[in-house]
């Protein structure tokens, strides 16, 4: 999944080793995530997201761009 | 201006990236150590089974090819995990937790599988040597005990500890990813390997091989889902 992890990282001239102290996981869950190799869970989304002070789907970008349904 | 990337990735970032590549470096040296140096010892072993004396040209060279083949193995161990440790500098808690356990299981394994080595443990015309751990044949009874128990109770203390504190849910999913692809192996294997053998096709199904082709399976898939 896209998303804006490496840019908002960036602005706070955190490592990858800093971000995943940040977050408790490891600089290859950050790379992963980074490079859109893994998808965080839910818990780990609020996490970033409680970090960043944004909200989930402004750090995330699923490329979702059908009409909803409901 | 730096561009994203420098900003974005230290020294110590991008050399962890490349860790995976290194391990596998490590593994495959080692590996390659090793078969080497059973090589030297049979063409030895052989040598002296021929009356022994002096080596001629041919064996001296051999031996030598052999001797560099090591050494550049062994130099090539010594940079790889001299890299490593330049970037084990920004390891995360977790990381020097997990990195911890791993060096700690190893050295109890590479402990546990040198034990042969140095203990008699022949039984009646059972093999001896490191191999023995992976054999068919008897082995002491005591030792037979303390290898269950540290399998049986040791081992699963330390793969819950290392499940609860030490891997973040990247490597839990590589993990559980891993552990697909060896189920997937063992069910599709298997029972293709025992049917193939009841069709007279195959040597006896080895309890012992598919046990070490499942784990392998399951690790190089961990590892790669890990790393890559």
């Amino acid at each position: 999944m896209k998303n804006q992890l490496k840019v908002l990282r960036a602005m706070r001239s955190w490592s990858q080793a800093d971000l995943g102290e940040h977050l408790d996981v490891s600089r290859q869950a950050v790379n992963a995530i980074e490079t859109g190799k893994y998808d965080p869970s839910l818990p780990l989304a609020f996490k970033i997201s409680r970090l960043f002070a944004l909200p989930i789907e402004e750090i995330f970008d699923d490329e979702f761009e059908g009409a909803h349904n409901d | 201006m730096t561009n994203l990337k420098e900003r974005t990735m230290t020294d110590a970032d991008e050399m962890a990236n490349n860790n995976g590549r290194r391990m596998l470096w490590v593994i495959v040296s080692g590996l390659g150590i090793m078969m080497t140096a059973g090589a030297v010892a049979g063409y030895l072993a052989a040598h002296e089974a021929q009356g022994g004396g002096a080596l001629g040209t041919a064996g001296i060279v051999t031996l030598c090819v052999c001797a560099a083949i090591i050494t550049g193995l062994a130099f090539a161990i010594w940079r790889n995990v001299s890299k490593m440790k330049a970037s084990n500098e920004g390891l995360t808690r977790r990381e020097k937790l997990n990195r911890n356990m791993i060096y700690g299981f190893l050295l109890v394994g590479g402990a546990i599988g040198l034990l042969p080595a140095f203990y008699d443990t022949s039984v009646g015309n059972s093999d001896t040597g490191p191999a023995l751990i992976f054999a068919d044949s008897p082995m002491p009874p005591v030792m037979a005990l303390m290898l269950v128990f540290f399998w049986a109770v040791i081992m699963p203390i330390i793969a819950w500890f290392w499940h609860k504190r030490a891997i973040d849910e990247q490597e839990a999913s590589a993990y559980r990813e891993g552990g697909y692809y060896a189920a997937y192996a063992f069910l599709i294997g298997a029972p293709m390997w025992w049917i193939l053998w009841r069709g007279g096709f195959a040597p006896e199904p080895d309890g012992v091989a598919i046990f070490m082709l499942f784990a392998s399976i399951w690790t190089a898939v961990w590892l790669w889902k890990k790393y890559r």
